[in-house]
């Protein structure tokens, strides 16, 4: 087990290394003269904007939605809870193909901020929901107890105990906007991801784009450390035991109607206008944009790449989810972080460098599927790995020794009791990795085997022809697939957090 | 005087009515308990106290000034009662200094002070202050939420089952600990509990609540000795009820002629001991004098005979079963008394012993 | 759990092995950065007439010209087909592209191929000034590209420099007037312009009036009249002529890689192409570039391209990588 993790978490440091050893073939004076570069500091002026306003809104509105549908008697709740999950099944590159074709012109760091915001807060409603639903509400009382009005109750308790949902769903955010591709492209908005794509068209490998893509894999370590800094290494965990009490609903009273329309907004920004637009260009192309041969090919291949991906994904995550449960150390925690940051790394990073070294030194991997699908496994591992490891920590080795005590070979044994109950929260992370597959777009154009068109690249490529109509069955397909995979990490949040 | 008066108090939740007209008067300084088994609806009592929910209906008034009545309602943090929660629900992202000092004002230049002092109060060390909650046991866990709730200098106090998480030997200390506490700073106290113990040994009234109703409200003393019902007997200690005819103070009983604490004369009385009450004694040789010198003393009534069914020893105390041997005069009483003794008290099975019983018994409505 | 590790493992390195080897069965492959609707034609009516199969892998021109540079012998492609030349100068100044069949350069005119018969012109496209009709009269227009770089231009024109197209017509600018002036130009060029991505944008961009006129190549806007004319309704071309590099004529090329392991099939289908069938298609269908075939007859809703006066280039001279690094350099990449 030891030596498969380490041999995953080494795999796993290939992108890094490739950029460092780029560098180091170039030279430093050519390296530095590409990286301190004007071109470079718009580049991390537009990248840091994105960052600085859409990171924060997309917490507030979190909070506020994850509030109103965990902790107040706003009607339908329920309803409104799914909905503020379900824009995930929607591509980003879908929300802005939308945005744009539905008001022309809309583009620059504004529109950038406000579709990011709206493709990517479920990101942070997800944990911060949970949080919600589970923080022991003995502590407001002991709050309001104190002295304390129900305001400065959510701000002195209620926030400072959300602060590691907030942070673990801000950094994905995070790390979402510094490796979108296809969102900025439609809103002419250049990101680190968008430049390196250019000059990846432009020179196919050539060190310009290894050593921006350098400078942008600083951008997510950067954030990684300030998260790890604001987060601390404070335990937040429910102190005591016993039952927490059912949760008291705030009474809205007069601010019904408000936060309704606060709710309904986000839903028609976040979903009506992607429906809406996709629904507006299928009626326009008519029953000619059905090229049903041309769209099946693409789902099936789309299907066989996310599930053997996903598959991978789960086995790559097998041996590193054992260790840090039944075996867990220095060396584990050493190898488990890479993964993490690995995962972090945007996919064009990661497919950059599977190329170049595929051409170079492994010509037989080059263009596979092997290929392909390790750097899928490669950005998805962090996804597998969360959900694997929480579910083995649900099967702790005793139940292995009781099967054994009566009587089961060791193997059998494993199956009955650890497979058995790690294996739901396998199903779901790699559901997870699934759904990234599916929407993934610039790793998949750089690696993929020749001949192969998947959804997100049939989309592409005919929106990048301004055949919106056409591009608009593959849109429809890609949500409708995604949509169980959203509901499933709905479900499973309410599960996790009703432990 | 009283510093809390409820009238009246009802709660519902959906169709479950979980208050059902409470009335209750706390007077200044006293510690009054509300024991219940689980679900009685005591915890919800004392959330409504805190304002933490609102009653649907009745008045609750602190100090002369109405809190809820039904439709208006002060917000908890406008009452400033104090609380302490069954597992001290302290902030885990706060110190323990922190903790204590939430309810001060933080521009207070005595916050540090008083924050020190609060801790020796409660009997921790001052090197506790930088911890944080998860690093404390669960005693001192208790005990800073106590100090939390006392950095307000609150008129009330409530407790809401704060030892029921602490192991046994811990929570008579804690408790004897809390009780001089809030003695010494003159804090009126409301104890919510399920342990009739705690409750009886805790506090100067005792309100026993069942299905969202007082039962009986009074001195601990006198719910014990003089419970209204069998429930409150019950559930206060072990009992021994029987029906027996009572005339001229004195009940006619398988234990014999026991006196009562009543003088009418009724048929059928339901006559409640509690098991301590009854004695066991070695039974008289048929040579020996007729009385005891405690009967002749007045302080013992009855006396019948029994045989020694069964015996538990646990140490300091045993479990002994006397099935009765019926004499033909009397009504039988066919199922054995469950009595405790001092384990030093060697018995057998089969031992024959002369029952008698201490004080008086008590005649239930 | 090592078996059932190493069975989940076999399983997948099953699936891998298999899906891998069904991508690449019989028939050619072709590294196409020509429109995939164009290529698509071509490849359907060739496989029609032939029974060749053949699996297309989209892209861009520079990135399949480098790609096969750095795939060199070993390259899975057997044919390489462009928008614009520079790529195919970029694979042939690696010396990886096999010699055309003398009768598959015979159809196609001498000016629209290099000498060394390595490959050969497929279409052609003209640079354009497309502009707004509503923003511009024809005596604002710009006399030549260069003027351009005025700061009276500054925000009002757009172009996408990372496509192929542009970056082509800066290799003729780079060709016809030297590094000096081409960087000088790229400056003042990052100054004035807004950038966008593919020129269907630009043109969109320019319909709209969010910027004046854009510099694109001209069958963009025939694309979108064919269509609905959504995108162009307020545009006009406008062609410099005069020999200006703006009035530059891009080849698109096709070649045939020495690698490949199906020469045969390969040239048979760059012969097609340039053939009558292929040129057709240019013709008739909805791509609106340039025939180049001797005899072939381009759409007859464009100018014809004898009356556009391009400057002379070479192709093979055009340097891709030379553009990239100015471009580089002036921080338009």
């Amino acid at each position: 087990m030891q030596i498969a993790a380490g041999l995953v978490s080494l795999l796993a440091l290939v992108p890094v290394g490739f950029i460092v050893w780029v560098a180091w073939q170039t030279g430093w004076e050519i390296s530095a003269s590409l990286i301190f570069r004007p071109r470079v500091g718009e580049l991390l002026w537009n990248t840091g904007l994105l960052l600085f306003f859409a990171i924060p809104s997309s917490m507030v509105l979190a909070v506020a939605l994850a509030w109103l549908t965990e902790r107040s008697d706003l009607p339908g709740r329920r309803y409104w809870a799914w909905l503020c999950v379900a824009p995930l099944a929607v591509p980003a590159f879908v929300h802005s193909y939308a945005w744009v074709t539905l008001i022309p012109g809309f583009e620059g760091p504004l529109a950038s901020i406000l579709i990011s915001v709206l493709a990517y807060f479920p990101f942070v409603y997800l944990p911060v929901a949970a949080t919600l639903r589970r923080l022991d509400p003995a502590l407001e009382d002991a709050a309001a107890s104190l002295g304390f009005a129900p305001r400065l109750v959510f701000l002195r308790v209620v926030l400072p105990q959300l602060r590691l949902a907030l942070c673990g769903g801000a950094l994905l955010v995070g790390l979402h906007l510094l490796a979108e591709y296809g969102l900025y492209v439609f809103v002419r908005y250049d990101t680190f991801t968008t430049a390196i794509v250019d000059q990846f068209q432009s020179t196919f490998n050539g060190p310009a784009a290894t050593m921006l893509a350098g400078v942008l894999v600083a951008c997510c370590l950067g954030l990684l450390a300030i998260e790890a800094a604001v987060r601390g290494n404070s335990r937040y965990s429910r102190v005591g035991s016993g039952a927490p009490r059912n949760l008291v609903k705030a009474r809205l009273g007069g601010s019904t109607i408000p936060c309704l329309s606060l709710m309904a907004l986000t839903a028609a920004l976040s979903l009506g206008v992607p429906l809406a637009t996709i629904g507006r260009w299928l009626a326009i192309g008519g029953a000619a944009v059905w090229r049903v041969d041309a769209i099946g090919l693409a789902l099936g291949q789309t299907i066989v790449l996310a599930v053997l991906g996903g598959l991978l994904t789960t086995a790559m995550a097998v041996p590193m989810g054992w260790l840090s449960n039944r075996a867990p150390g220095r060396l584990q925690r050493v190898l488990e972080g890479t993964n993490y940051v690995v995962g972090s790394l945007p996919g064009v990073v990661v497919a950059l460098a599977l190329v170049t070294i595929t051409v170079r030194v492994a010509l037989p991997l080059y263009q596979t599927m092997t290929t392909i699908l390790l750097a899928y496994a490669l950005m998805f591992l962090p996804r597998s790995l969360l959900s694997l490891r929480a579910s083995i920590a649900q099967a702790p080795v005793e139940l292995e020794h009781a099967a054994a005590s009566l009587g089961r070979s060791p193997v059998r044994a494993l199956w009955a009791t650890t497979i058995r109950l790690a294996a739901p929260g396998a199903a779901a992370g790699m559901a997870m990795s699934s759904l990234g597959i599916m929407n993934e777009l610039p790793a998949t154009q750089m690696l993929a085997p020749n001949g192969t068109r998947t959804l997100a690249m049939g989309f592409w490529a005919l929106s990048g022809e301004l055949d919106y109509a056409a591009a608009a069955p593959y849109a429809l397909v890609m949500v409708l697939i995604s949509l169980p995979f959203t509901w499933l990490l709905h479900v499973q949040s309410k599960r996790m957090a009703g432990r | 005087m009283s510093v809390l008066e409820l009238k009246n108090v009802k709660r519902r939740y959906g169709a479950v009515t979980a208050l059902d007209g409470v009335d209750l008067e706390v007077a200044a300084g006293s510690r009054t308990a509300i024991v219940g088994p689980s679900g009685c609806g005591k915890t919800t009592l004392l959330r409504l106290i805190a304002g933490f929910e609102t009653p649907h209906e009745g008045i609750i008034a602190m100090d002369g000034r109405t809190l809820a009545d039904g439709k208006l309602c002060v917000p908890a943090y406008r009452r400033g009662i104090g609380v302490v929660m069954q597992d001290g629900a302290l902030f885990p992202h706060l110190t323990v200094a922190e903790n204590i000092g939430f309810g001060l004002s933080r521009k207070d230049v005595h916050r540090e002070k008083v924050i020190g002092e609060l801790i020796q109060t409660v009997g921790l060390g001052s090197e506790c202050l930088s911890r944080r909650p998860h690093q404390l046991s669960g005693g001192q866990q208790q005990r800073v939420a106590l100090a939390r709730a006392m950095a307000m200098k609150p008129r009330l106090m409530l407790l809401d089952e704060p030892f029921s998480a602490l192991d046994t030997g811990l929570r008579a200390t804690m408790r004897k600990a809390v009780e001089r506490l809030l003695e010494a700073a003159r804090i009126t106290t409301i104890l919510v509990t399920h342990d009739q113990a705690e409750a009886l040994s805790f506090a100067d009234q005792v309100a026993v609540m069942r299905e969202g109703k007082f039962l009986q409200v009074g001195k601990p003393r006198d719910l014990y000795m003089k419970p209204a019902s069998r429930m409150v007997a019950e559930f206060l200690g072990d009992a021994i009820v029987f029906s027996a005819p009572v005339a001229d103070g004195f009940a006619q009983t398988p234990l014999g002629r026991i006196a009562v604490d009543m003088a009418e004369t009724q048929e059928n009385a339901r006559i409640m001991l509690r098991p301590e009450q009854v004695i066991l004694q070695p039974a008289l040789q048929e040579n020996d004098a007729t009385t005891t010198s405690d009967e002749l003393m007045g302080a013992v009534s009855g006396a019948a005979s029994g045989v020694v069914s069964e015996v538990e020893f646990a140490g300091a105390t045993s479990t002994i079963a006397v099935k009765l041997l019926n004499d033909p005069d009397r009504p039988g009483y066919e199922v054995p008394l469950v009595l405790k003794g001092p384990g030093i008290e060697a018995r057998s099975v089969g031992d024959i012993v002369r029952v008698v019983v201490r004080g008086t018994a008590h005649v239930l409505q | 759990m090592r078996q059932t590790l190493a069975s989940i493992a076999g399983a997948l390195a099953l699936a891998m092995i298999a899906s891998t080897a069904s991508a690449q069965d019989d028939g050619i492959l072709v590294y196409n950065a020509q429109h995939e609707s164009l290529a698509k034609a071509w490849v359907d009516g060739f496989t029609k007439e032939t029974g060749i199969k053949v699996t297309v892998r989209n892209g861009g021109d520079a990135e399949f010209g480098n790609q096969i540079v750095a795939e060199g012998a070993n390259s899975p492609a057997d044919v390489f087909l462009t928008e614009n030349s520079p790529a195919m100068a970029l694979v042939d100044a690696a010396g990886l592209f096999a010699p055309l069949d003398a009768d598959t350069l015979a159809q196609v005119g001498e000016q629209y191929r290099p000498a060394n018969g390595h490959w050969i012109g497929i279409a052609a496209r003209s640079t354009v000034f497309a502009y707004n009709k509503s923003k511009l009269t024809a005596d604002q227009l710009p006399k030549s590209m260069l003027d351009l770089a005025d700061p009276m231009w500054k925000g009002r024109w757009g172009a996408s420099p990372s496509g192929a197209d542009f970056q082509a017509i800066v290799g003729a600018l780079l060709e016809l007037k030297g590094e000096q002036a081409t960087a000088d130009w790229l400056r003042a060029m990052k100054e004035n312009f807004k950038p966008y991505r593919g020129n269907s944008t630009v043109m969109k961009a320019v319909n709209a009036g969010e910027i004046d006129g854009g510099l694109i190549y001209h069958y963009y806007l025939f694309g979108d009249r064919a269509k609905t004319g959504e995108n162009s309704k307020n545009v006009e071309l406008h062609y410099f002529r005069n020999e200006d590099p703006g009035a530059f004529v891009s080849i698109s090329g096709g070649g045939v890689l020495a690698s490949s392991k199906h020469p045969k099939e390969a040239q048979a289908f760059i012969k097609w192409v340039t053939g009558k069938g292929g040129q057709d298609i240019l013709k008739n269908g909805t791509s609106f570039e340039y025939a180049v075939g001797k005899d072939a007859e381009s759409n007859p809703a464009l100018v014809p391209l004898k009356e556009l006066d391009a400057p002379k280039v070479e192709p093979a001279n055009l340097n891709s990588k030379k553009v990239t690094d100015l471009m580089t350099a002036a921080g338009l990449l």
